[in-house]
């Protein structure tokens, strides 16, 4: 695979119309999962070894500072630099650890008394999913933590997409999703280690990668990803990112509150996040500061960049106009009035979706 | 850069898959439990070749004001891994005998006949030789719908004379500090309040993990100008997204909100007129016997339950009024000036204000700077909350974890206070949230009292219904609310055994070990003055729970039946100390459940129930919902499975056939009533068969009724999932909630109170926080106080707090093996970094938890949000999921404050899920050993 330049991360490729993009307002995350299992449901059942996706999830929320998931993956490299792709470490197995079977037969009917309890079979587990939920950081009473929900980002210049070898990943043109030809894939997973963000699983089963696809058959039926849908905290928009009046362009673009993760990654993440704000930190003498961050501002830079303390800034501003009675257009669209106006194009309730196979039985 | 294209051909092809795997035969509506209050999520399942393949949010819950977010989509991870339980391992699928000892882990699988057969007998034995009473159904709220408890509660209750523990109790969730205030525990909050909060509290609750479905109204409200605190122990994941988090030392928020409460009153914060019209701090309290002044006191034969406010303008005494909580022409005082009244034995007596009482004892005890040494929490942050909290309308989130503490009823009453003082409750965007049971569906109370099916029998009992409301209005003329008079009637059916629910404390007490626990001096309030022996005889002589104390203490339980239930897993005070001695007096114990519980494998028969999709079922309605919604039986049943009411009919038909073999056709229960035998299947079922005719009922006599629309059958809520509710009915928690839910309003509760100026249920009539029961007075409890935690477990360094998890609804979805894989897939206890590196404990490593009471072992996790001292085990775990099947359960004493065994005391009386002891389980001592290597 021939090394080509990159372009400047600000130029979206020529051959896509449009982007599909998210936001995920993390102020309103409460680190229930319901969007990895939502997605999980979907596309890569636990209960089904034969299929080789049974551990993953491609939709995960972790606790921020940790070592998320897979384990330590913002050390493994990976994406562009200096519009260079690189090619960094690829998770292994045990870096996304889970996917535990249990003894359930044993317990309810093996004879045992309570000699055997119910725990995962085999070697004992080290790492999975959300091993480091609600860990977090600092020391008591001024420690921290946020959620930090991760998928795909469906980059604007995606790393796999050039590092594959064989052509099986490409970037779809009409909206922007990248997407596995599952059929050409040979599993030589430089893909993975091409992705910084670590999101391509392994399926020892069948041989190839695979990842997050946005959901795209449902997309295809106007019907909103299923976590985003199912995302009981309303937090998730979907939408075009180049669609001026919709939600995603003002966060992103208008009010600059939504910042990809690592952007220094070079990839162009089209997921967003509005940066977690979080409770005055105590002094001493338990009497709090308003003027400090809980959460280190080094820290935050670190994962969104140096437009944090902006966005920080623009959201802490609106917020005191509300608090003195007055109106925000921005709380205004953070606060969602209406569920549907999450979803952009995406409204469709998927109870409605008709299809070929439905009255074959 | 690579931005590759591909031709669309090509992208149709493989993507054919991923197509494939998102398609279904057909839709049906679902939801599966209130027991996150108030739940009743919609869904939608999606059903392929016969099976559910997945299930979605329906998102269907309607905009209902302008100026507030809609309530979609409404789920959790939970329900959306739910048939992963439906078809997961710890599914029953066909009925199970135990083989050998009992909990040896070793079945056979028998015919429902032979079950059912064996199980009738057992009831008839107990019932011949021992009586009706012994039969124990230990209530919960099991799947959290209209199915299981019902058919339960007809059979064995109602038709047998057998006995239900109150789910109240047996849950933990009864409030004892809001019903000693409010006279009721479940003012819950109602539908479009939360925007209106500008001050919103986090007390004592985590709705970051038990509120999933709701906790968008927090952050949309906070978006909007309402400022967010939340005030814990731990800065743990309810305080993430909170403007401030302020740490209180475990048990000890009864401190910080009286210091609020005192800076308040000293810088005359307080809302006067509400202080006066809406509580009992105007009331005179005699200085002498510490009891309020009463008409018996004034007046030769008067009354003991009228009191008295000092009036400015006529410069005497005035009575305070009891049907109403207006003033009139009087002015009460809340000063303490020396004022001195004239007895009715002609001597005199210093009288003052309950409020003056209470503000000299908060200048004396909790001042900021003194509270601040008991919470640890900054005396300038109590003061500047307490401005907060006198200037915004603020409401509590309260959650249901201070009524688990041991003096949870001292901080709910201290709490109510600071509420009260500011004129918080009874108001849009203030109060506190609760659960309640509410409106309903009203058919399935109506098919117990009807005799055949169909509407015309529907109308005769509706007509009869309105005679007897008739006359009890007739009757109620004499009552100071029809809120008040229902509770009477309700008092006076318990204790006449009409109910069949009973305060399960005796039951424990009696029949299940927990005397010796309780008697233990070091683990109770050190305040006590006599044994808890001497209390408990002086409640049951004084016949405060006369018609309740029910198994008899001298006829030990038989059969006890689990449906849905869980036992060994929740009872406080463990799994152990009930096997040790309860298990050994029963001859029968029935699990009826969809999953094995860890009461189920040490049960004799586990009884396979169907589950959420296999059966037609409603949730539970609450106020705070005004929807009746529905949830299909689209799946096959698994296995052998069957819903609880086919389970029960079945049950029915055999005890009628044993019965009959045995010549036994009827018999006599303690409290008089008599049961026939004869034809019970008929008694049970009323000619009905299936559960689909038996729903279609239920929802034609609720719409018969006036709550639903005319109309509305079992076809209407299949298509359309839900129904809205007409009016909110007359059930008495719905007359709790004092409010008039009408469409399109926001509403709160208790505005019936605040608006309309009706008394509250309670001695006084007023909210009262002044009690002068004479257990009150020897206490030391007659107004709100801070009490140290008992040392309960012993004298330990850790103080284990708990709570309910993220991960399930009590223990229904805990080994959901999709959800295991949410966190680390077993148990785990959360410890202060700090802590553990002193102890040089690791991150996953397996420790022991100890105190005098027992032991259990379990992994550490590491947190440094956790408080230096405290650990924290959250509830739900399943025992069989603990090495030795030993968890936190057996750790806690399970005590029970014995002050709540008061009665004879106005308000402070039994009915169902109200006054009576829980056990707790909060901030038990106990220690954390590292293993040996």
């Amino acid at each position: 695979m021939p090394r080509r330049k990159a372009t400047p991360a600000v130029t979206r490729p020529r051959t896509t119309h449009s982007q599909i993009a998210m936001v995920f307002d993390l102020n309103k995350c409460i680190g229930c999962q319901t969007c990895s299992v939502a997605c999980k449901m979907l596309w890569t059942r636990d209960d089904d070894k034969r299929d080789g996706s049974d551990y993953m999830w491609w939709c995960s929320v972790n606790t921020m500072p940790g070592r998320g998931y897979p384990r330590d993956w913002e050390q493994m490299g990976g994406g562009y630099r200096d519009g260079r792709l690189q090619l960094g470490k690829r998770p292994t197995r045990d870096d996304f650890g889970g996917g535990w079977d249990f003894n359930y037969e044993e317990v309810f009917y093996g004879g045992k008394g309570t000699d055997a309890h119910l725990a995962p079979i085999g070697k004992e587990p080290t790492w999975g999913p959300n091993w480091d939920e609600d860990q977090g950081a600092g020391a008591w009473p001024n420690s921290y933590f946020f959620y930090l929900p991760r998928l795909c980002n469906h980059c604007t210049h995606p790393a796999c997409v050039e590092a594959c070898p064989t052509g099986a990943m490409y970037k779809r043109p009409e909206d922007g999703i990248v997407l596995r030809d599952e059929s050409r894939c040979e599993g030589r997973q430089r893909c993975a280690k091409a992705c910084p963000y670590k999101k391509i699983f392994f399926n020892h089963v069948r041989g190839i990668s695979q990842q997050c696809i946005m959901c795209f058959p449902r997309l295809e039926q106007g019907v909103a990803p299923a976590c985003a849908r199912q995302c009981p905290g309303r937090l998730v928009f979907v939408g075009y990112l180049d669609d001026a009046d919709g939600p995603i362009h003002q966060l992103v673009h208008k009010w600059q509150v939504a910042l990809p993760l690592h952007p220094e990654y070079g990839t162009g993440p089209n997921v967003f996040y509005v940066p977690p704000l979080s409770p005055a930190p105590l002094n001493a003498d338990g009497s709090p500061d308003d003027r400090r961050s809980r959460i280190p501002i080094q820290y935050l830079e670190s994962l969104f960049g140096p437009k944090v303390s902006d966005a920080l800034a623009t959201l802490k501003a609106e917020m005191a106009k509300t608090k003195a009675g007055r109106k925000s257009k921005l709380m205004d669209l953070l606060t969602v009035y209406h569920w549907n106006d999450l979803f952009g194009p995406f409204t469709r309730d998927p109870a409605t979706v008709k299809h070929a196979a439905m009255g074959r039985k | 850069m690579a931005s590759r294209t591909t031709a669309p051909a090509r992208t149709a092809r493989e993507a054919d898959g991923y197509r494939e795997k998102w398609t279904w035969d057909s839709v049906a509506w679902a939801t599966h439990c209130v027991d996150c209050y108030p739940g009743s999520c919609m869904y939608h399942i999606y059903l392929k070749d016969g099976k559910v393949a997945f299930e979605e949010v329906a998102g269907s819950a309607p905009k209902l004001f302008d100026d507030v977010p809609d309530k979609n989509p409404m789920g959790c991870q939970k329900g959306a891994a739910w048939s992963r339980t439906l078809y997961g391992e710890e599914r029953v699928r066909h009925p199970l005998r135990r083989v050998g000892e009992r909990g040896a882990g070793n079945w056979e699988q028998v015919s429902w006949d032979d079950a059912l057969g064996d199980v009738a007998e057992h009831i008839l034995d107990a019932i011949e030789q021992s009586g009706p009473e012994t039969i124990v159904h230990e209530m919960t709220p099991a799947e959290g719908g209209t199915m299981s408890v019902w058919p339960t509660q007809r059979l064995l209750v109602n038709l047998l004379g057998g006995v239900a523990t109150d789910v109240n109790a047996v849950i933990n969730d009864f409030q004892p500090g809001h019903y000693i205030t409010w006279g009721k525990f479940n003012p819950a909050s109602g539908a479009g309040n939360e925007m209106r909060t500008k001050l919103r509290l986090i007390w004592h609750c985590n709705p970051v993990y038990t509120q999933i479905p709701n906790y968008h109204s927090v952050a949309e409200a906070r978006y909007q100008g309402c400022e967010v605190v939340h005030i814990a122990p731990d800065a743990g994941p309810s305080s993430i997204h909170a403007d401030y988090f302020y740490s209180v030392r475990p048990g000890t928020d009864a401190a910080l909100a009286l210091a609020m409460c005192r800076t308040i009153i000293e810088e005359h914060l307080f809302d006067e007129r509400f202080v006066k019209e809406q509580t009992d701090l105007p009331l005179l309290v005699r200085l002498d016997t510490g009891r309020f002044l009463r008409e018996s006191d004034v007046e030769e034969g008067g009354s003991d339950e009228q009191f008295y406010a000092w009036d400015l303008v006529k410069g005497g005494i005035a009575r305070a009024p009891k049907s109403t909580l207006r003033w009139g022409k009087v002015t009460p005082a809340l000063d303490g000036r020396r004022r001195m009244v004239p007895l009715a034995d002609g001597t005199r007596v210093d009288v003052a204000p309950v409020f003056s009482v209470l503000r000299a004892r908060l200048n004396r005890n909790y001042t900021p700077d003194q509270a601040s040494k008991i919470c640890g929490v900054n005396p300038g942050v109590i003061r500047s909350l307490a401005r907060k909290v006198a200037t915004r309308a603020t409401a509590i989130y309260m959650g249901m974890n201070l009524c688990k503490y041991y003096h949870g009823d001292l901080m709910q009453r201290a709490m109510l206070l600071l509420l009260g003082l500011t004129g918080n409750w009874g108001r849009l965007g203030a109060g506190i949230s609760s659960w309640s049971p509410g409106s309903g569906l009203e058919g399935q109370g109506l098919f117990s009292q009807k005799q055949r099916l169909g509407l015309a029998e529907t109308r005769r009992v509706l007509v009869m219904r309105d005679q007897l409301q008739a006359m009890a209005d007739a009757q109620g003329a004499n009552s100071d609310s029809r809120e008040i008079a229902t509770i009477d009637a309700m008092v006076n059916a318990t204790r006449a055994g009409l109910t069949g629910m009973v305060p399960p404390a005796f039951f424990w007490y009696y029949h299940c070990g927990y005397r010796e626990r309780w008697n233990n001096k070091q683990w109770n309030d050190p305040q006590m003055r006599r044994t808890f022996d001497e209390y408990l005889t002086e409640a049951v002589e004084s016949g405060w729970w006369n018609g309740v104390i029910k198994p008899d203490p001298a006829k030990p339980p038989r059969v006890l039946f689990e449906v849905g239930g869980n036992m060994l897993r929740r009872q406080r005070g463990g799994r152990s100390h009930l096997l040790k001695h309860l298990w050994p007096k029963l001859d029968l114990i029935v699990s009826v459940d969809w999953r094995m519980t860890t009461t189920g494998r040490f049960s004799d028969y586990v009884l396979p129930a169907s589950q959420h999709y296999e059966k037609p079922n409603f949730h539970m309605a609450s106020a705070a919902l005004l929807e009746l919604k529905f949830s299909d039986g689209a799946a096959e049943p698994e296995g052998e499975s069957l819903s609880e009411w086919d389970i029960f009919r079945r049950l029915a038909q055999k005890i009628e056939d044993g019965a009959k073999a045995r010549k036994l056709t009827e018999y006599t229960d303690s409290a008089g009533r008599v049961h026939r035998l004869e034809n019970l299947y008929h008694q049970m079922t009323l000619g009905i068969g299936g559960v689909d005719e038996l729903v279609d009922e239920w929802v034609k006599d609720t719409a018969e009724a006036g709550m639903l629309k005319r109309g509305q059958s079992l076809k209407t809520m299949r298509k359309k999932g839900r129904a809205e509710f007409t009016r909110v009915g007359e059930s008495v928690y719905t007359l709790n909630q004092a409010t008039d839910a009408r469409p399109g309003k926001p509403y709160t509760s208790l505005q019936w109170h605040t608006e309309k100026r009706l008394p509250y249920p309670t001695l006084t009539r007023r909210a009262q926080f002044y009690i002068d029961h004479s257990w009150f007075l020897e206490a030391g409890e007659e107004l709100p106080v801070h009490k140290d935690n008992p040392k309960m477990g012993g004298d330990h360094p850790f103080v284990m707090t708990s709570g309910h998890n993220r991960w399930s609804i009590h223990s229904m979805n805990i080994t959901n093996r999709m959800l295991l894989q949410t966190h680390r897939g077993r148990p785990h206890l959360v410890m202060n970094t700090r802590d553990a590196r002193r102890r040089r404990i690791e991150d996953g490593e397996e420790v022991r938890v100890f105190n005098d009471v027992g032991e259990f072992m379990v992994p550490v996790k590491l947190s440094p949000s956790v408080m230096p001292g405290q650990v924290i085990c959250y509830n739900g775990w399943d025992p069989y999921q603990f090495r030795d099947w030993h968890g936190p359960m057996d750790v806690e004493p399970g005590m029970v404050k014995w002050l709540h065994f008061a009665g004879g005391y106005g308000h402070l009386r039994y009915w169902p899920i109200q006054w009576q002891p829980t056990p707790v389980d909060r901030a038990v001592r106990v220690d954390v050993q590292k293993l040996p290597v």
